[in-house]
């Protein structure tokens, strides 16, 4: 039984659609009521977020973009660019205490206060980009966590795996050119599913050539057809980069019951998904990784789902 | 549009008493695999490609005791206007690039020069040009979802499509309007820059269109 840290904090409640929307408060007051009526929140630690400081959000994010998030915030406005994006009050502080959320699950692996972490965070952040927010998502939690690793507690190697059903742009762009973090995304193919990028001849560039590795799916690809991904692409990557611990960008809409997109993951992709990238960072970083919930819209799989991701982190 | 919009306008061109070393050079150094030959007033003699040069050399290699050091001198010592293609197909300035595709694919050529009406070469456009030209057409690479409606092939269908996008307030980064493999239908793709699709789908479902599922491409 491995120990598994749980980042939440119901601040992120605060941050609400002003119209109707996906990527709702809903989602997490599904999720936490789901994980305590199954007794699984009993089974974790508490990893309780702060707000990020500005020192750890600076290597990932520019300065003038923060700015523009805070100050659009503050003026009442209602989306960022375009509707998918939106903001009230209180986003700039809520996306700050997402990515602290995933700072908290990084430090308690990190100093061993836990084996692994699950970070029930929002905002989601694989699409932010170094300076620009979309998708829903305002700050790249993912590649704050990274950085904070790195500068704060001496990672080395990160290995990102980002499964959820939209390609991780924002992630990608941050680490294309940086040979010590290894992202890795499965995702349904460009041409059918935003954000449209993602194709398999992105694969990083300069120092980072070759740590960039894409898997466009089929619409309609399956349990079957992710598990051979993973075998046949994700694990021969991982021996060869050989991280020192593995992040997920863990998003679980790519659930045949998820209405966002078209491919066709049974609860079973994600027990074995969570299992294999346990199974790695078992053979090459002493079991540690983050996960960091991204999307995932249909409450039903929502739910079910990582009920699963957290049992086989614990088990597995 | 026209092939000015997209021609390239920075031009290596070549006097037709250079030699074929000088022409392999210039290909070299540009990435480019042709080469508009030229009269001291900019006029079109003819076009040298790397076809053209392999060609000329071709025959003489089959003389006996021909050799790399003989080739390289044969480079040297041959004008590009003994190897240049001398019909070269052009475009002019008031071509559109629709013509530019329709030249290219009928002639089977991989460039065009662009003349102007005094037959000086103004530009040049290339198979690459017109895929760059597709690439943003399609809208390929932009932050966007894809839509594939199917539609009765009659008037007005795709208006009422466009006007229940943008009820959503959604930009429209992309429009392809084509036949279907059904008869008396059309399909109409849509690149709309959302993540959020699922109640534009349903919008347009309701409204008594069919959105084609990607899932069957797969089969």
């Amino acid at each position: 039984m491995k120990r598994l840290a749980f980042a939440y904090h119901p601040d992120y409640l605060l941050h609400t659609p002003p119209f109707e929307h996906p990527e709702s408060p809903e989602r997490l007051i599904a999720i936490t009521e789901h994980l305590n009526n199954c007794g699984l929140l009993g089974k974790m630690t508490a990893a309780t977020p702060d707000y990020a400081d500005e020192a750890d959000i600076l290597p990932v994010h520019d300065r003038e973009y923060l700015n523009k998030v805070e100050s659009a915030c503050r003026r009442g406005d209602m989306t960022l660019d375009a509707e998918d994006t939106y903001l009230n009050r209180h986003s700039y502080n809520v996306a700050l205490l997402s990515a602290g959320g995933a700072i908290a699950g990084a430090k308690a692996v990190a100093e061993g206060a836990a084996d692994r972490a699950f970070c029930a965070i929002r905002p989601p952040g694989h699409h932010a980009g170094r300076d620009v927010g979309m998708g829903f998502c305002l700050l790249n939690n993912v590649a704050v966590a990274a950085r904070y690793l790195q500068a704060r507690h001496g990672v080395g190697k990160i290995l990102i795996v980002d499964w959820d059903v939209h390609h991780g742009n924002g992630t990608q762009n941050i680490f294309l050119e940086d040979p010590s973090v290894f992202f890795f995304s499965i995702h349904e193919h460009p041409t059918f599913l935003y954000p449209g990028t993602g194709r398999r001849w992105e694969i990083g560039k300069g120092a980072g050539e070759g740590t960039t590795l894409n898997a466009p799916m089929a619409p309609g690809a399956g349990d079957d057809d992710y598990r051979l991904t993973f075998e046949q692409q994700l694990t021969p990557a991982v021996e060869r980069f050989r991280p020192e611990m593995i992040l997920v960008s863990a998003g679980f809409d790519a659930h045949r019951d998820d209405p966002l997109a078209d491919i066709q993951l049974s609860d079973e992709g994600f027990r074995f998904m969570t299992r294999r990238v346990a199974e790695l960072a078992n053979a090459y970083c002493g079991g540690k990784v983050v996960s960091l919930l991204e999307g995932g819209y249909e409450i039903g799989s929502l739910t079910s789902c990582i009920e699963i991701h957290i049992r086989e982190l614990l088990e597995g | 549009m026209f092939v000015a919009r997209r021609m390239q306008k920075t031009l290596v061109t070549l006097p037709p008493s250079a030699s074929l070393a000088e022409a392999q050079d210039l290909m070299r150094g540009h990435s480019i695999r042709q080469i508009p030959v030229t009269s001291e007033d900019g006029k079109l003699l003819g076009i040298l490609s790397d076809r053209d040069i392999r060609g000329a050399v071709l025959p003489a290699g089959l003389v006996p005791g021909f050799s790399a050091e003989k080739a390289e001198t044969f480079l040297k010592t041959t004008p590009v206007e003994k190897a240049m293609t001398r019909k070269v197909v052009t475009a002019t300035m008031n071509d559109t690039l629709e013509d530019a595709i329709v030249l290219l694919h009928d002639f089977r050529v991989n460039a065009l020069p662009v003349v102007d009406a005094e037959g000086k070469v103004v530009g040049i456009i290339t198979r690459t040009n017109v895929l760059e030209a597709f690439i943003d057409v399609l809208g390929v690479g932009e932050v966007s979802s894809r839509l594939e409606v199917v539609v009765p092939d009659k008037p007005g269908n795709l208006a009422q499509l466009v006007s229940i996008i943008s009820s959503f307030h959604v930009n429209i980064t992309s429009v392809l309007a084509t036949g279907h493999v059904e008869e008396g239908k059309r399909a109409n793709f849509f690149r709309i820059a959302t993540l959020n699709t699922a109640p534009i789908k349903k919008a347009i479902e309701e409204a008594g269109f069919e959105i084609l599922d990607p899932s069957m491409y797969t089969l």
